[in-house]
C-alpha cells in the first residue's frame, strides 16, 4: 500500500504559486486539497518519502503493513468527506465493532455495537450500572451535538472586537443555553472533570470504568483521575462512520489509506504534492512570508506559506526568531507538549489468542485495551510523573490484519500496541530513549503476554516507536501525537496561543494548519479545512 | 411567610460555626428573630478554638484568619464587637529538607529580599512581577467571589443578564493580554504555572500550599491553578487572635441583634411540608422549633441526605447531592510542649506560622499516598504556633504546636484505629523534629484528630474541610445548579456554609450572601 510520490524535481511545475503547504500530513493534505478546490495553485511539501505524517502506512517489513502511528480513524469530518469526494479516491473505514478488556483475574468485559449485548455484558459485573449504561450514552451522544459546533467552525476570540466574531461568540452562547439548565451543567461538569470523577456519577464497577476511561487520557499527558480529562470521553460518541454515531474504524490499507485519499483528492483538483522535499526555512522579508527554502537551498515562492507542522518547529525552528517579537518566542515557548504515548507494531505468524476469551472470535475484530481497573492506570501514570516509562502500561490494541487481509501475508498478522505511559521527559533526559528502547517494547510484550500467552512465541518483527522516535522521525516535538497537549489551557481560543487561534500568525502570509491549532489533534482533518477556509475567506489570497 | 413560628423564631440557622453566626448576625440586623443551632458545646465549628490538654489551646481547627471579606467586617460591624484587623497576611515560614528557610513576608519587598538571599535576583523581580500581576486580577477576583453565581435556568435573561454582562465587561477592563491569561492559567494545574515564573523549589512549594489545602488534588493536578489565583487574590487583612476571636466577635454581633443562640441543640430534622420549609426537630427529646425560614451551615450533602426525609427529596437533586465530592485530605495533630518550638533555620525568631514541603515533587508523592489510601513517607505540615501572639493559650514559658496535616486520606487503606492514628501522631512528630530539634523532649501532650475524626467532630462529611473539593466544576454551581444561589428547592430552606458560593476556608463569604439573599426573597414576598 506504500505509495511514494515522484521526487521534487521531477517535472517541477513553474511558479507562481498561491500556496506552500509545508508537511504533507493529513491536515496539510486537507488543507491543500480545500485551496486548490477554490482554484488556487497549491504545492504540498513532504520531508518523508511517505505522506500522511502520523496518519501514514508504510511496510515496515516485507509484506506486513504498519499504520506506523495513528491507528484508527473514527472523527474525520463527514462534510470534508463530502466536500472533496473522498469516497471516489479510495477512502474507506472498516467499523470496529466491539472493545474487549481482558481483566488482570482472568476475566474479560466486551462491549459491542449491539447495546443489548453489551448490557448483558456490564450486567455480569454491575446490573446497576448495566441499567445506567443506555442513559449515559444519551446524554453523551446530546453533549457531542453541541461540541460538533465547536469543532466544525474557527474559534472566536473573546477579547475581539470584531462584529463577526462577537456574532459567532454569541451563537455559542445561545446554543449552550438553549440545551437547558440540565445538559448546561453536565457540560460544565465533562469539561472540567477527571473521567473517572465522571464515569463515578453513573458507573459502580471498576471493570467498566478502567476500560472507559482510558479513551481520556490518549495522548495526555494526565491521568484517568486528573481534572479535565473527562470531555475526552466524548470522542467515544463522536466518531461518524457513515451516519453510524459512536463507532470507531480501521481505514483501509491503514490510516496512511485516509491521507492518501485526500492526496488524490488535492492532485484532481490541481494541486501539486511531492515527498522527500525537505523545507528548511519559510523565507521572511520585510515580516511577510514570500515562500521556503528546502534544505539543498533551493527557495521555492509563494504568495502564502502554510504550515502544518507543531508552533515549536515552525516558528523556532523553520522561521527563526529573528522575525519574532519576544513576547510571543515566550508563548510558543511556554505551549506545552509533553508526549507521554510510544508505539509497538509486531508482525506474527498467528493470530493473538486471549485466555480470557479463547478462540478467534469476533473481540478480536475490535479494539482490545489493557485497563484493568482504575488504580492500574493511576500507578502506570504515577511511574510517568516520575520520569518513567510504565513497566504495566496501558496498552490499546488491534489487529487490522483479520479485518482488511491487504496488510499482512496470507496467514500472518500485524498487530498494533499503542502504549502509554512512554514520557518524553525521562529523568535521564529525552535522549536516552535509544538506550531504553527495547526494554520499554520488552514491558509492552510482558505486559500483553500476560493476557495473550501464545504472543511471545509468535512474534516475526517488532517495531518500537518511543515519543523520542517520534520527534526524530516524524518531527512532532517531543513526541506528542497532537501537536501539543490537549488541555483545557491550549484549547479553543487559546490554541496554540491566545490571540493566533484563527490559523493566522504574527508573520504575514503565513498560517497554520496543523492539530496544533483548533480543534486539535486526532485524524479529523478539520485545522486543515479550517485553516483552508479561513484563508480563502481572507481574501489575502 | 413573615409570620414567626408558634415558638416566636422568624429564621433558625444550623450550625454556629463562622458561617452559621454571621448568617444569624445578619439575619438579626434585618430585624429577624433568630436562633442559632449548634450541635457542639462550644460555638465556631472548624473556627473554634479548643483546649485539647487543661491550659493548652489553639486558635481554631484551622489557623488561616486571611480570607474574611472586608463588607461582611463592615456590614456586621465587627470592630465594634471586638474585632481588629491587621492590614496583610502574617508572615510565613516555609521549610525545607536541607534546612533552608524561606520567610514569606506580607510586604512583598520583604519576601523579594528573601528569594534573592536563598536563590537569586532574578528569581527575586520575578517575584515582584507576579505579585503585580496578581495584583491586577485582584478587583476582578474579589468581585466574581462576592456576587452571586449565575443562575443556569434563566441564564442570561432579565436582571441576571444584566448581571452576567457587568462581569463580563469588568473580565474585559482587565484588558486583552490579561483577560486572555486568565482564561489560559485558570485550567492548568499549578505546578505548570509556577514553574513558568519561577525555579527555586522552596518557593514553588510555598506558594502551593494554600490552593492545595483540604482537597483531593496535588500540584500537577489540572484545575489547582485557579485555587491559587483565588486564594492570592482574595486573602489579605487579618484578623488579630485567629478564628476564634472572629467567632467571639460574630456571637457578639448575633447577640447584639437579638439572635438567640444556643449549643448542645443538635438538629435531628428539618422539617417541611407541600415543599416547604416549617422548622426544625431536635435530637434527644424531639423538642420542635418552627420557622418559616430555615438555613442550614453544614454541608450540604448532610442537609439533604440526612437532616431531609430522604424519600421527600427530589431523586434527581439527590443523586446531585450524592455526586458532589468531598473526600477529606486533612488530618490535625495538637502538641502541647513545655518549652518554645525553635525552628533549626531561624534560631533568634519568634515564628507563628510554618510550613514543610521542598517542592512541588514532594507534595504530589504525598498526594500520591493519599490517592493510594496509605500514610505519605513526608507528611505536610502547616503549623501555627498559637501562643506566639496569644499566650494565653498556654502555660507561661510553655508552648503549642497546632499542625495540619495534608495529604491523609479519610478512607485511609485498613480503616482509622488508634495504632494508625499513633503512628500518624509519631510521623508528624519526627517529621518536625527535623525543622525543629529537641521538639520530642518537649511535648508534654498530644492530640491526633485522623481526617475520620474531624469528620465527627465536626459534622463534615467524609471529613471534607471545605464541605467539598474547590475544583472547577464545584467552584461557580456549588453544590448544585439549583442550589448555587443558595436557595434550595425548598421554599423557605437555604444552604448558607461552605458547601455553597465560593466554598470553604474563612471568608464569611457564604454565611452573609446566603442571608442577604434569603431576607430579599422574604422582602419581596411581603
Amino acid at each position: 500500500m506504500t505509495e511514494v510520490a515522484p521526487t521534487l524535481k521531477d517535472n517541477f511545475p513553474s511558479g507562481p504559486f498561491d500556496a506552500v503547504v509545508v508537511g504533507g500530513g493529513h491536515n496539510g493534505l486537507v488543507c491543500a486539497a480545500y485551496l486548490a478546490r477554490a482554484g488556487r495553485r497549491v504545492l504540498v511539501l513532504e520531508r518523508r518519502r511517505v505522506l500522511g505524517g502520523a496518519a501514514v502506512s508504510e511496510e515496515v517489513y516485507p509484506g506486513f503493513t504498519y499504520s506506523v502511528c495513528s491507528y484508527v480513524v473514527s472523527l474525520f469530518r463527514p462534510h470534508i468527506i463530502r466536500e472533496l469526494d473522498l469516497a471516489r479516491h479510495g477512502y474507506r473505514v472498516i467499523p470496529l465493532d466491539c472493545t474487549f478488556s481482558p481483566l488482570e483475574n482472568g476475566d474479560s468485559l466486551a462491549r459491542w455495537g449491539d447495546p443489548a449485548r453489551t448490557r448483558r455484558e456490564i450486567a455480569r459485573f454491575s446490573p446497576k450500572d448495566a441499567e445506567v449504561a443506555p442513559q449515559f450514552g444519551l446524554a453523551m451522544t446530546k453533549m457531542a451535538a453541541f461540541i460538533k459546533n465547536i469543532i466544525d467552525h474557527p474559534a472566536p476570540d473573546p477579547a475581539s472586537f470584531d462584529p463577526g466574531q462577537l456574532k459567532a461568540l454569541w451563537g455559542l452562547a445561545k446554543d449552550f443555553r438553549e440545551m437547558g439548565p440540565d445538559l448546561m451543567y453536565l457540560h460544565n461538569k465533562l469539561l472540567t472533570m477527571s473521567a473517572v470523577d465522571f464515569l463515578d456519577m453513573w458507573f459502580e464497577s471498576d471493570q467498566l470504568k478502567g476500560p472507559m476511561s482510558v479513551s481520556g487520557i490518549i495522548g495526555t499527558f494526565l491521568g484517568v483521575r486528573s481534572p479535565g480529562t473527562a470531555y475526552v470521553l466524548l470522542h467515544h460518541y463522536m466518531g461518524d462512520i457513515d451516519g453510524a454515531f459512536r463507532s470507531w474504524g480501521l481505514s483501509k490499507g491503514g490510516t496512511g489509506g485516509v491521507s492518501l485519499a485526500v492526496a488524490r483528492a488535492a492532485r484532481s483538483f490541481g494541486a501539486e504534492i511531492r515527498t522527500g522535499a525537505p523545507v528548511a526555512r519559510i523565507l521572511v522579508s520585510h515580516g511577510r512570508a514570500s515562500g521556503v527554502a528546502l534544505e539543498d537551498g533551493w527557495e521555492i515562492k509563494a504568495k502564502t506559506v502554510v504550515s502544518a507542522c507543531d508552533p515549536r518547529l515552525t516558528f523556532l525552528g523553520l522561521v527563526g526568531r529573528e522575525h519574532l517579537e519576544e513576547e510571543f518566542i515566550e508563548r510558543i515557548k511556554r505551549y506545552k507538549f509533553r508526549g507521554s504515548s510510544g508505539k509497538v507494531n509486531l508482525a506474527l505468524d498467528r493470530v493473538p489468542e486471549f485466555s480470557a476469551r479463547p478462540g478467534l472470535g469476533e473481540h478480536l475484530r475490535g479494539d482490545i485495551t489493557i485497563a484493568p481497573g482504575v488504580d492500574y492506570l493511576e500507578r502506570a501514570y504515577d511511574q510517568a510523573k516520575y520520569g518513567e516509562f510504565s513497566r504495566r502500561p496501558f496498552l490499546d490494541v488491534v489487529i487490522p490484519s483479520l479485518t482488511d487481509p491487504t496488510v499482512a501475508p496470507p496467514g500472518k498478522h500485524v498487530v498494533s500496541i499503542f502504549v502509554q505511559y512512554a514520557p518524553y521527559w525521562l529523568k535521564e533526559g529525552p535522549d536516552s530513549w535509544p538506550r531504553k528502547r527495547e526494554a520499554f517494547g520488552d514491558a509492552v510484550i510482558d505486559t500483553l503476554a500476560e493476557y495473550s500467552p501464545n504472543l511471545k512465541d509468535s512474534i516475526l518483527h517488532r517495531q518500537v516507536l518511543t515519543p523520542w522516535d517520534l520527534e526524530q522521525e516524524f518531527g512532532l516535538s517531543e513526541g506528542n501525537i497532537f501537536q501539543g497537549e490537549l488541555s483545557l489551557e491550549q484549547l479553543f481560543f487559546l490554541r496554540p496561543v491566545a490571540g493566533w487561534a484563527r490559523y493566522r500568525t504574527p508573520v504575514k502570509d503565513l498560517w497554520m494548519c496543523g492539530s496544533c491549532t483548533h480543534p486539535g489533534g486526532g485524524v479529523m482533518g478539520s485545522p486543515g479545512e479550517l485553516a483552508a477556509k479561513t484563508l480563502l475567506r481572507s481574501r489575502s489570497l | 411567610m413573615s409570620a414567626a413560628g408558634k415558638n416566636g423564631f422568624q429564621a433558625v440557622v444550623i450550625g454556629g460555626g463562622h458561617n452559621g453566626l454571621t448568617a444569624a448576625a445578619y439575619l438579626a440586623r434585618a430585624g429577624l428573630r433568630v436562633a442559632v443551632l449548634e450541635r457542639r458545646p462550644v460555638l465556631g465549628g472548624i473556627a473554634a478554638g479548643e483546649e485539647f490538654l487543661p491550659g493548652y489551646g489553639t486558635a481554631g481547627l484551622v489557623h488561616d484568619a486571611s480570607r474574611v471579606w472586608g463588607r461582611v467586617v463592615k456590614d456586621l460591624d465587627l470592630g465594634g464587637h471586638g474585632l481588629s484587623l491587621t492590614p496583610a497576611r502574617p508572615p510565613v515560614l516555609a521549610l525545607d529538607d536541607q534546612g533552608r528557610g524561606l520567610r514569606l513576608d506580607p510586604d512583598p519587598a520583604g519576601t523579594a529580599k528573601e528569594i534573592e538571599a536563598l536563590a537569586s535576583a532574578g528569581e527575586a523581580a520575578r517575584y515582584g512581577q507576579y505579585r503585580a500581576f496578581l495584583s491586577r486580577l485582584q478587583g476582578f477576583i474579589v468581585r466574581l467571589l462576592g456576587s452571586l453565581p449565575p443562575d443556569l435556568g434563566s441564564l442570561g435573561r432579565g436582571r441576571q443578564g444584566w448581571d452576567l454582562l457587568r462581569t463580563g465587561l469588568a473580565l474585559r477592563r482587565l484588558g486583552k493580554k490579561d483577560m486572555m491569561e486568565l482564561a489560559r492559567i485558570a485550567p492548568m494545574c499549578l505546578a505548570d504555572w509556577l514553574n513558568e515564573w519561577f525555579e527555586t523549589d522552596l518557593l514553588k512549594a510555598a506558594l502551593a500550599w494554600p490552593a492545595l489545602a483540604g482537597d483531593f488534588t496535588g500540584p500537577w493536578s489540572p484545575g489547582t491553578n485557579v485555587n491559587l489565583v483565588l486564594y492570592e487574590c482574595a486573602s489579605g487583612s487579618t484578623v488579630k487572635g485567629g478564628p476564634r476571636a472572629l467567632v467571639r466577635a460574630l456571637e457578639k454581633a448575633a447577640r447584639a441583634g437579638g439572635a438567640e443562640i444556643r449549643t448542645g441543640a443538635e438538629v435531628e430534622r428539618i422539617i417541611f411540608s407541600k415543599g416547604e420549609v416549617k422548622g426544625v426537630a431536635l435530637a434527644g427529646g424531639g423538642e420542635v422549633i418552627e420557622s418559616p425560614l430555615v438555613l442550614s451551615s453544614c454541608d450540604p450533602r448532610r442537609t439533604f441526605l440526612e437532616l431531609l426525609d430522604r424519600a421527600a427529596v427530589d431523586e434527581r437533586l439527590a443523586l446531585r447531592f450524592e455526586n458532589f465530592r468531598g473526600r477529606g485530605t486533612t488530618a490535625k495533630v495538637n502538641l502541647a510542649l513545655d518549652a518554645p518550638l525553635k525552628f533549626a533555620c531561624r534560631p533568634g525568631r519568634m515564628v507563628e506560622f510554618a510550613r514543610t514541603g521542598s517542592s512541588l515533587t514532594q507534595l504530589e508523592k504525598a498526594f500520591d499516598a493519599a490517592k493510594h489510601r496509605r500514610l505519605p513517607e513526608r507528611p505536610l505540615l502547616d503549623i501555627h504556633l498559637p501562643h506566639v501572639s496569644d499566650p494565653s493559650l498556654a502555660p507561661a514559658g510553655h508552648a503549642v504546636a497546632s499542625i495540619l496535616v495534608h495529604f491523609i486520606p479519610f478512607d485511609l487503606d485498613g480503616g482509622w484505629t488508634d495504632q494508625r492514628r499513633r503512628e500518624l501522631g509519631d510521623l508528624v512528630v519526627s517529621t518536625l523534629e527535623e525543622y525543629a530539634p529537641g521538639l520530642s523532649e518537649s511535648i508534654v501532650g498530644r492530640e491526633v484528630l485522623s481526617p475520620a475524626d474531624l469528620g465527627e467532630r465536626y459534622g463534615l462529611v467524609r471529613g471534607h474541610l471545605n464541605h467539598g473539593e474547590h475544583a472547577l466544576d464545584q467552584l461557580f454551581l456549588r453544590p448544585t445548579p439549583e442550589c448555587a444561589r443558595f436557595a434550595t428547592p425548598i421554599r423557605g430552606l437555604y444552604l448558607c456554609g461552605s458547601g455553597g458560593h465560593p466554598g470553604g476556608g474563612i471568608t464569611c463569604g457564604p454565611g452573609s450572601l446566603a442571608a442577604s439573599v434569603a431576607v430579599k426573597a422574604r422582602a419581596e414576598l411581603g
